[in-house]
């Protein structure tokens, strides 16, 4: 039996009287691939940026209902929003390097840990970078700026850049949607890799993508979670005529 | 249909090209009206030079010994010599227009070398005479005073048809603008000081912390009008608050280069506000979020990432503050004062390069023709720092991406 990493209990997300989210109710499997698909405008991202309280940084967003993340309630006044965010990391749709060197920006979030010590550093770059698959086409120019590199290779060095922090849960918003095939292949085979030590929840557009990656895979419609289980079973036999009908493309 | 369209086409075509064309003409006309008065004046001795001329009142001691060197071939026409003196005059302008006597020759053995200055309070003690300064006037023993509007000619005879020498007043060539062009760096130092880092984190305040609220878009909309309220109203104010202050607070006691620079710190505010708000504005919000994903704080993401990355228009805000700081002449009249100087001193009056022109426009008749110099020589700053600021940004640029 597998650990729980989130356990989500009746969550209620409003965008000042919009309602994005209502009533979820999901469990997030430890070391497993989580996909949640859906169509645009359904509330998956908006879910998913409930994980890490990211949607704290939008004024009118409210949230009732309760996140636990290891047995405690993130939304509890008084959490530290901060250690969550280091325990909890997130990639997004858009590569985002920082724009500075790739060195800095794998470094990044350590040294706003306060790690100072150079040679720990070090290690922590070299570890990330070869975990996100991406330190043999940039060993040679850890100085050279990030902005520098193919969208694919910034989209792995954000990886890396989120592998950093050591964190116990990946969060990934369609993090290949702005890439081509070839960089999307890698960055799904690095999914893979990656759940053995990560537990990964991605969003994504591509339902192939969810099939070939995912564990567990969950259907969100209008802001309700309609069917979640093993992929196999909602890519083969899914219990809603909904689920069906989205991944046989006949709407969304 | 189609012809219709194409007439409609070419008007405005040729609307576009005819403004173009015309601002582009204006501009260049001014640089060449700047240029063709100025350029004559300009040389290096005019940015080195003092402003006021030293004088000097040298006489002879006995038991001196005339010169006999022949007048050197290298002399021309223009040069009057006098070979019992060894000395070489020639007719000049200066820079304000009047008429001078310029000495272009001291022969090695000219008994004038031996003059000591007659104002010394500390007994016999020499001085300099030496090529390029001006005689003013030379009085004798034995018959009236040559001047310099007698000319050079009539000095040269008059000196030749005598023994003796009572009084040669002469001075250094003067008229310089070193001072004025070190009170605008100073101030340009100064200003950039105060203005720089409180504009920069207001604007910080503004765009990543502050709430949005009415508060904050009422703060703005001030700052706005501000940029707009012509600077000759922050120049009373500089009068009426910063002077008295200075005045108070340190040895200055009038108008001064502090006051000054603390009443263009307030003029350039809104712009360094205005500017660097903009440029934290551009920044994109996916690396604010990205940070904070990656558990900075708010501090953290703020100074470590948006900033570095808003540096190139900071940058570019600083330069717009300098070109503001160099062109500004109203605010200062009243903030620093008009007096030309040529000891610099921060707690006291002096003017910059700006006020300068206004100083020399202002008189009658106006000298257009140093003001335009002057001109030349606050072109030449701006362009340069233009330059020196655009490769830093580039640089910035390149390692940012």
């Amino acid at each position: 039996m597998s650990k729980k990493v989130f356990e989500i209990n009746n969550l209620d997300l409003f965008y000042g009287d919009f309602q994005a989210l209502s009533g979820i109710n999901i469990n997030i499997e430890n070391n497993k691939v989580t996909a949640l698909i859906g169509p645009s405008g359904c509330g998956k991202s908006t879910f998913l940026r409930s994980l890490n309280r990211m949607n704290d940084l939008i004024d009118s967003c409210s949230i009732t209902g309760e996140i636990e993340f290891e047995e405690n309630n993130i939304y509890e006044t008084g959490f530290d929003v901060i250690n969550l965010r280091t325990k909890v990391g997130m990639v997004f749709q858009k590569p985002n390097p920082f724009p500075m060197s790739i060195y800095d920006n794998v470094a990044y979030g350590p040294r706003c840990q306060g790690i100072k010590d150079k040679k720990i550093l070090d290690k922590i770059v070299e570890s990330s970078l070869i975990s996100a698959a991406i330190y043999e086409e940039v060993k040679d120019r850890l100085k050279a700026n990030a902005l520098s590199l193919s969208g694919g290779q910034q989209q792995r060095l954000c990886i890396a850049r989120a592998i950093a922090m050591e964190p116990e849960v990946i969060l990934m918003d369609e993090p290949t949607s702005a890439l081509d095939p070839i960089a999307t292949l890698k960055i799904e085979e690095l999914i893979s890799d990656l759940k053995k030590d990560y537990t990964i929840v991605i969003v994504t557009h591509n339902m192939q993508q969810a099939a070939r990656i995912s564990d567990y895979t969950a259907f969100f419609l209008m802001g309700e979670l309609i069917e979640m289980d093993k992929t196999n079973k909602i890519f083969t036999q899914p219990t809603h005529q909904k689920t069906e009908d989205y991944i046989t493309g006949r709407f969304g | 249909m189609s012809n219709k369209r194409k007439l409609k086409d070419c008007f405005y075509q040729t609307i576009t090209y005819f403004a173009a064309f015309i601002a582009v003409a204006t501009l260049s006309l001014i640089f060449l009206f700047v240029f063709i008065n100025g350029y004559k004046l300009l040389d290096f001795g005019l940015l080195t030079n003092d402003y006021y001329a030293t004088f000097y009142n040298g006489a002879l001691e006995e038991g001196y010994s005339f010169s006999s060197t022949l007048k050197p071939d290298s002399l021309s026409e223009d040069v009057h010599y006098s070979e019992k003196w060894g000395l070489g005059l020639v007719d000049d302008k200066d820079r304000e227009g009047n008429s001078i006597i310029i000495i272009e020759y001291v022969a090695e053995d000219s008994p004038l070398l031996l003059m000591y200055n007659k104002n010394s309070e500390e007994g016999i003690e020499s001085i300099e005479f030496i090529e390029g300064q001006l005689i003013s006037k030379i009085a004798y023993f034995d018959k009236g005073t040559s001047l310099t509007r007698t000319g050079a000619k009539v000095m040269i005879s008059d000196l030749d048809s005598t023994e003796t020498i009572r009084e040669i007043v002469y001075s250094s060539l003067g008229g310089g603008i070193r001072g004025s062009i070190i009170t605008t760096f100073y101030l340009i130092g100064i200003t950039i000081a105060i203005a720089l880092p409180i504009g920069i984190f207001t604007a910080i305040y503004l765009n990543e912390f502050a709430g949005k609220n009415k508060i904050t878009n009422i703060l703005r909309s001030l700052i706005e009008v501000l940029t707009g309220v012509p600077s000759i109203i922050f120049g009373l104010m500089g009068l009426a608050v910063f002077v008295p202050l200075t005045i108070k607070f340190t040895q200055a006691d009038s108008a001064n280069l502090i006051s000054g620079s603390f009443t263009l710190a307030v003029i350039l505010l809104p712009v360094i506000i205005r500017a660097t708000e903009e440029s934290l504005k551009i920044v994109p919000d996916s690396l604010r979020e990205s940070s904070l994903a990656l558990g900075a704080n708010h501090t953290q993401t703020t100074f470590k990432v948006v900033l570095p990355s808003a540096l190139p228009g900071i940058l570019t805000a600083t330069l717009l503050a300098i070109g503001r700081v160099i062109g500004e002449s109203a605010a200062l009249i009243f903030a620093i004062g008009t007096a030309v100087k040529d000891d610099i001193s921060i707690f006291g009056k002096s003017t910059t390069l700006s006020v300068h022109i206004w100083s020399l426009m202002k008189d009658e008749p106006a000298n257009i023709e140093l003001a335009s110099t002057i001109a030349i020589v606050i072109l030449m700053i701006v362009l340069t720092l233009n330059i020196i600021i655009k490769l830093i940004s580039k640089r910035f640029i390149r390692d940012l991406g």
